[in-house]
């Protein structure tokens, strides 16, 4: 009886089963690997769905009429299928093949190599990275993602850290710096190849996102076709060579595969000035070994590690003054911009300043779970300990070794001779007229300078002089030897430091999805980090000196001050310039560590879960995300700085020791390792979208998104090497009720008062056509109160400062669209356009703290050691790549494997990135928001009062003169980085490849990218202003002949990167 | 297993780091100087000043953009530049350095002396570049081409430099000094014009024992130019807890250094104009001279030997030995030497070798609020 129930309800369920009308069939690669994650769209009914890890897909409930399949993956060409659907029968495609596409795949690896050579960790500003190396199927982003990298293009004008990446569902942006560190897989192209990408806003199933585009690795082994390839590249580029070699074993039948990569890449010292990458080094070795274990179809366990030890030379941005002096040595026909000043010979041999270090060792492990059909569970953890540290040249009582320093280039002379509007002095002091100047070198030289210096001082710069143009190894290595003699017990004169930015991550992720309500998928996820940022100094070469000595040059230059101001005694100051108080003139020798010595404890939880719902005509989702993260700072040295800082401000003392203040001010013992105090930060997230079919081919999409974000490690502590204190809004969150009754405020405010706010939406209009496809997409997105800190040189306090900025508030609004038309069998024109308005919506607030303590101003009640004042940054533009680009690529691809394009990319509204420093209110108004001059203030002999204007502004400066207010014409006009020049800011590339397939499944591809085709050396891809401002010089001569202020705001002027010149990378690989 | 890894890494980097290069080859040797010197000529130098600098200089003649001064006599001038063109078989002079100026006392100038027969000849040179003792030390003997340089004489102080032009409203008789003056060598430009010769000694420095009045009594213009810039040593000489004045002398005050021009430490503020100051320093037989100190020195806040709080009535008490650089600078709008116009320059505390009665050097004490 039961069999014969049973079988009734079989006969019954395959009868409706089988009465349904289906589409399946399976996606694989020319060697007949399945391809997971591909989309496959019924252009005609609208449905769409991804393949499964067996590249298998299937449609059910479909409409019995001709259809149109498109078939589209990550990495592969896409394909069309045209079925006709017959009702209430099972078509069964077979085996759809996908063609690699050879090109994107050699593309992606010029990407991340991109994006390795950007990472600059420890400089103020670095170079904009490109956006995410993870073009997507979407037409505009494989479009763009590399078309546009050379010029540094940043989806949507967002930084880095809104962008997430992931492996295997963990997530491994840094928690400290925000950014995916790219150079972790460096060189290891299989190991980025398969991923799955969401474009910002939309729903997401492996994490909740942010606004930018969100990538997550897959590395499971039988994601790798069967069999060996080996591979060899050869590029102009910032490395010369490269080999690879990969095996995977397929799946075999005990249910393990492997898969292993082994990379190397390699580039000599380039020893000819002018070439591309002169001066550089490289030198990388890479693995990744991936191993999976399948139970059945449905667990399936993958171990992952890899790393790639990588050792390289940098190269540095630099003054307009410096490329014009330097581009004509060795020139082609239009110049060249590839000086370098961190290299130098000793001893005859090229040797680079500026050396990288980087390792990132990382193993993974997940486990992928089907638990039935309707409920899917994915688990992992991850460990990695990311070893960055980058090499500088550092002195002590000697002279900047840096060639391209501002004292050692022609304009140093223009220096006292430019007026108080930028130009140069015509007449003496007395009134007399000096003459005309004259053009030397294409510079005009005004009739202050002499002809003769100026002239000599060009000749060692065009000429390349190797002792004025480069690092003069030979005379650092003199400087010790002779300090040995004179000193033979001092700190060397010149060492190369090693500036060490290590961070250690263990990460675990829980991903749990059920699909057991009809049209609604349910997502849930729990991401856990724990982090540690590592940051030291150690002594990386002595340069012949017989040992450093553990002070701060800073300190010691400013004991004056400190001794006359403040009224330490000398046993005070000699603790001030002290790194480690309890290690006082530590004598350090080769790999010694010294200067600072900290760590960033950091934990992070993000839970997360999201409903998508689908129905014919309408998806809709929406998710929500809780975040938890903390930051705590342990130190183990006790800075002389921090001791000071706390002896000056005994009531505040804990901002800088913690719970150590009590016992460093009472001179008694600390833990070795001493604490900080723990912030702790809660933010919410919420994102939601609907996406409309209007028919097969037409799709509207709406998406939003409103989300908080806590400031991340790095932008938290006001001077981490030195002391405890975050930034004054991370305070008032810790204590938020004690606040909001001190400002009025309410809690919640102060609470939330640290974190960044982000709201944000897109609308898409999308159509896919067999001759055209395409999108076009309108956002908007409002940042407020984001936080950052810079530090730098102020000449006017002559010290080292540090600034913090609270308050940023943005916007970032356009519209990018794109579209492709097939040209007949072979050829298909590609236009990618994105126009952007990002720009900042209001000012920011500063803090100016010195990280010697000393006061950095003075009002009628005493010294001020923390300047308050305006940033005037509303209106300027977010400095994060072109806000208008385009391109136009007509590609070619002939079924007998060939394969070419050619891109023409258009650029405009590049600007310069600020420097709060230059933009303060103070500079252009007298008086800072906290009432201080900015070049002291004159008070009534007798009163002390400060004479003041209708305004409110101070009148005249501590010497009596009227007080500094730099002409705004030099100072607030944000430059253009577009050449003025239409020509110049086009970037063209082409590419060609070809696959010839052998016997036996063999095959070998031939690649060729060109980038920069047309040698457009003119092309500025990113630069910052100095914040460095000179200190006020009181030469010069206004028109009534009153002495004024020169401000000499051209003194420390703006640097560039320009794009590198006509550069190729040649790529022959073969399968077997 | 991290120092595995961290292993792993540094032994891939270890090929880049390029092993010490040998002293010998960052150094010139005596032998090698000869080689270079034997391409061209080698002056001493006197005959470098001899030879070059002229009275009135070979720069700019028109009067009208560089301000000549003359002395009341019409001959002799405070000012001029002669520029040195440069030549095909290069010129040479050579020196050991005898300053420092790690004390911040000596800045962006350094001097050289060169013993010739027996006795000390000296120059000042003149560069942009902070920190030069880093590069040059004291007693570091160096060889430098002078052709495509200049000499000069700034308020009648002969040294080698290039020209520049001087447009600061702000230093004393600046109506003397406004335009084109003897100005710092680019330190690239000396950079590449200077050779260090073997390791520093400091024992091959050579110093003149001289009393005040051996040179406060000069008043050849021609003598005193030439002994500005030597290695000196006063001995049995102490503060007087002075300074000079346009009139005579006067008592320095127990002010605040840091705006009372006149406090009794080596050199309160000029009040952002610069210039060095100078506390008198008196011998045995009552003759007088300066002590000139700049308010950037280290040591610019801290008493004059003898001095404290209360007053300059100790600083007769503390007696000894000064070294320094003699200085002959004849900016007083008098345009003839005078016994002011002397001044001796210390490179740092050390150069007071001041003790009292029971043999105790005197105690270095700073200004305090």
């Amino acid at each position: 009886m039961k069999h014969t129930i049973l079988f009734a309800v079989l006969i019954a369920f395959s009868t409706w089963a089988s009465a349904q009308t289906r589409l399946v069939g399976r996606v694989v690669t020319a060697e007949e690997q399945a391809i997971e994650g591909a989309t496959i769209t019924l252009a005609n009914q609208g449905y769409s769905t991804t393949t499964n890890d067996e590249g298998r897909f299937s449609f059910t409930y479909l409409e019995a009429i001709d259809e149109e399949v498109i078939i589209e993956a990550n990495g592969f060409m896409s394909d069309i299928v045209l079925t006709q659907l017959v009702q209430n029968q099972v078509t069964d495609l077979g085996d759809i093949i996908l063609q690699a596409d050879l090109l994107a795949e050699v593309k992606e690896e010029v990407l991340l190599n991109l994006n390795e050579m950007d990472l600059n960790d420890d400089e103020g500003k670095s170079q904009s990275v490109s956006s995410s190396a993870s073009a997507s199927q979407d037409v505009f982003n494989s479009t763009v993602s590399f078309a546009w990298s050379n010029a540094r293009y940043r989806n949507r004008g967002y930084e880095q850290t809104y962008e997430q990446n992931y492996i295997q569902g963990l997530s491994f942006n840094s928690a400290e710096r925000g950014q995916f560190n790219f150079s972790a897989m460096g060189g290891l192209n299989d190991a980025t190849r398969y991923k799955e990408v969401v474009e910002g806003i939309e729903a997401n199933n492996f994490s909740f996102g942010s606004v930018g585009q969100a990538t997550n690795y897959l590395q499971s082994a039988t994601n790798y076709a069967q069999g060996w390839k080996v591979g060899l590249a050869g590029t102009n580029r910032n490395y010369k060579g490269a080999a690879r070699a990969t095996y995977s074993s397929g799946l075999m039948e005990n249910g393990w595969a492997f898969a292993a990569q082994l990379a190397w890449r390699y580039s000599p010292y380039i020893d000819v000035k002018g070439q591309i990458g002169e001066g550089i080094t490289y030198s990388s070795i890479g693995y990744f070994l991936t191993a999976e274990k399948r139970w059945g179809d449905d667990m399936r366990l993958s171990l992952i590690t890899f790393g790639a030890p990588t050792m390289r030379g940098q190269s540095a941005a630099l003054t307009q003054e410096t490329y014009d002096l330097t581009n004509q040595y060795n020139k082609t026909s239009w110049g060249h911009n590839n000086y370098n000043p961190y290299w130098g010979y000793q001893d005859g041999k090229m040797r680079n300043s500026r050396i990288v270090h980087s390792y990132d060792p990382t193993a993974i492990a997940s486990f992928d779970w089907k638990i039935n059909e309707e409920n899917h569970l994915k688990v992992a953890a991850g460990y990695h300990y990311s070893f960055y540290s980058n090499s500088a040249l550092t002195f002590y009582n000697a002279p900047d070794p840096r060639p391209d320093y501002y004292r050692n280039l022609p304009s140093a002379l223009w220096d006292g001779q430019i007026d108080k509007n930028g130009n140069f002095i015509y007449q003496d002091a007395n009134g007399k007229p000096l003459g005309n100047g004259g053009t030397i070198n294409g510079s005009y030289v005004g009739p202050s300078i002499n002809d003769d210096t100026y002239q000599a001082m060009v000749d060692l710069w065009t000429s390349r002089d190797n002792k004025a143009t480069q690092i003069d190894w030979d005379a650092l290595y003199a400087a010790n030897y002779a300090n040995n003699v004179n000193n033979p017990d001092g700190s060397a004169r010149y060492i190369i430091e090693r500036r060490h930015n290590d961070i250690q991550e263990a990460v675990a992720n829980a991903n749990y999805r059920n699909t057991s309500i009809e049209h609604l998928t349910t997502t849930v996820g729990l991401e856990l980090k724990a982090s540690q940022g590592i940051h030291y100094k150690s002594v990386d070469d002595l340069l012949g000196g017989n040992q450093w000595i553990d002070v701060d040059p800073f300190a010691e230059r400013d004991i004056k001050e400190l001794a006359t101001n403040i009224g330490l005694t000398q046993a005070d100051i000699e603790n001030v310039k002290q790194n480690d108080l309890r290690n006082p003139n530590a004598v350090i020798g080769k790999n010694g560590r010294f200067g600072y010595d900290y760590r960033i404890n950091m934990m992070n939880a993000k839970l997360w879960a999201q409903n998508e719902w689908s129905w014919n005509a309408l998806d809709l989702y929406y998710a929500l995300q809780v975040s938890y993260s903390s930051m705590q700072r342990t130190t183990d040295m006790l800075n002389g700085r921090a001791w000071y800082l706390a002896k000056l401000n005994p009531n505040n003392a804990w901002y800088y020791l913690a719970d150590n203040a009590d016992a460093v001010l009472n001179g008694q013992a600390v833990p070795e390792r001493m604490v900080g105090y723990t912030h702790h930060f809660i933010d919410p997230a919420f994102k939601a979208g609907i996406n409309y079919k209007v028919d097969g081919r037409n799709q509207i999409k709406l998406n939003a998104i409103a989300e908080t974000k806590a400031p991340l490690a790095r932008d938290a502590y006001i001077s981490p090497r030195v002391h405890d204190r975050a930034v004054a809004n991370i305070y008032r969150h810790d204590y938020a009720r004690y606040y909001a009754g001190i400002y009025g405020t309410s809690a919640l405010e102060e609470y939330f008062g640290a974190s960044q706010k982000i709201v944000g939406g897109d609308l898409t209009y999308s159509f896919n056509y067999p001759l055209v496809r395409g999108r076009v997409t309108a956002f908007y997105t409002q940042f407020w109160n984001g936080t950052e800190l810079n530090g730098y040189y102020d000449d006017e306090s002559r010290t080292f400062v540090n600034q913090s900025l609270t308050g940023i508030n943005r916007r970032h609004a356009g519209v990018e669209a794109a579209a492709a038309v097939k040209l007949g069998l072979y050829f298909t024109l590609t236009g990618a356009l994105s126009i952007g308005d990002y720009r900042y919506t209001s000012n920011a607030m500063a803090i100016t703290s010195a990280e010697n303590g000393m006061a950095l101003a003075e009002n009628a009640n005493g010294p001020i050691y923390e300047l308050r004042d305006s940033v005037l940054l509303k209106g300027l533009r977010v400095a994060t790549g072109p806000q208008l680009n385009s391109s136009l690529k007509l590609s070619f691809f002939h079924p007998d494997m060939w394969f070419a394009d050619i891109t023409v990319n258009y650029f405009d509204w590049s600007y310069l990135d600020y420097a709060p420093a230059r933009r303060m209110k103070g500079l252009f108004t007298g008086t800072r928001a906290d009432g201080s001059a900015v070049n002291g203030w004159y008070g009534d002999q007798y009163t002390n009062a400060i004479e003041k204007d209708a305004n409110g502004d101070v009148i005249y400066d501590v010497n009596g003169v009227p007080t500094l207010k730099y002409p705004y014409s030099i100072m607030s006009q944000q430059e253009s980085l577009t050449s003025s020049n239409p020509l110049h800011r086009f970037l063209v590339d082409v590419s060609v490849g070809k696959l010839i397939y052998l016997k036996d499944r063999q095959s070998i591809s031939i690649n060729l990218t060109v980038n920069n085709l047309l040698n457009n050396t003119h092309f500025k891809t990113g630069g910052y202003q100095q914040a460095r401002l000179p200190r006020q010089t009181r030469q010069g001569v206004d028109d009534n002949k009153n002495s004024v202020i020169s401000p000499n705001a051209w003194k420390f002027p703006s640097k560039y990167y320009y794009a590198w010149g006509t550069n190729f990378y040649l790529n022959i690989q073969y399968k077997f | 297993m991290k120092k595995i890894l961290y292993i792993a890494l540094v032994a891939l980097c270890a090929a880049c780091t390029p092993p010490a290069t040998e002293e010998s080859k960052v150094f010139l040797t005596e032998e090698s100087a000869q080689e270079l010197i034997a391409e061209g000529t080698i002056l001493t130098l006197q005959e470098f000043k001899d030879t070059y600098m002229t009275e009135k200089g070979n720069f700019l003649s028109d009067t009208s953009l560089y301000r000549t001064r003359a002395t009341k006599d019409g001959i002799n001038y405070l000012f001029s530049i002669d520029t040195i063109s440069k030549s095909e078989k290069p010129i040479y002079i050579r020196g050991r350095i005898t300053t420092d100026d790690q004390g911040g006392n000596f800045y962006k100038s350094l001097c050289i002396q060169q013993i010739v027969d027996g006795k000390q000849q000296a120059l000042r040179v003149s560069v942009d570049m902070g920190s030069a003792n880093g590069l040059y030390q004291m007693g570091q003997e160096i060889l430098i081409r002078v052709d495509g340089l200049a000499i000069g004489r700034y308020a009648n102080q002969p040294q080698l430099c290039m020209p520049s032009y001087n447009n600061n409203i702000y230093a004393n008789n600046y109506e003397q000094k406004i335009g084109w003056a003897p100005g710092r060598i680019p330190a690239a430009i000396f950079k590449a014009h200077t050779y260090c010769i073997g390791l520093p000694d400091m024992n091959k420095l050579v110093y003149d024992e001289l009393n005040i009045k051996d040179f406060t009594s000069i008043l050849n213009l021609q003598e005193a130019r030439n002994w500005d810039g030597k290695l000196v040593r006063l001995k049995n000489v102490h503060y007087t807890g002075y300074y000079f004045t346009t009139s005579g002398t006067a008592k320095c005050t127990t002010g605040n250094p840091e705006d009372d021009t006149n406090a009794n430490v080596f050199a309160p503020t000029t009040t952002n104009i610069g210039y060095p100051q100078t506390r008198i320093i008196e011998d045995a037989s009552g003759n007088k001279t300066g002590i000139s100190s700049s308010e950037y020195a280290k040591f610019a806040h801290f008493y004059l030997p003898g001095a404290d709080q209360n007053g300059i009535d100790n600083c007769k008490n503390y007696v000894g030995d000064v070294e320094g650089i003699l200085g002959f600078y004849n900016d007083n709008a008098k345009y003839d030497p005078a016994y002011d116009d002397w001044s001796i320059t210390i490179r740092d505390l050390d150069d007071l070798q001041l003790k009292d009665a029971n043999g105790q050097l005197w105690p270095r004490v700073e200004y305090k609020k």
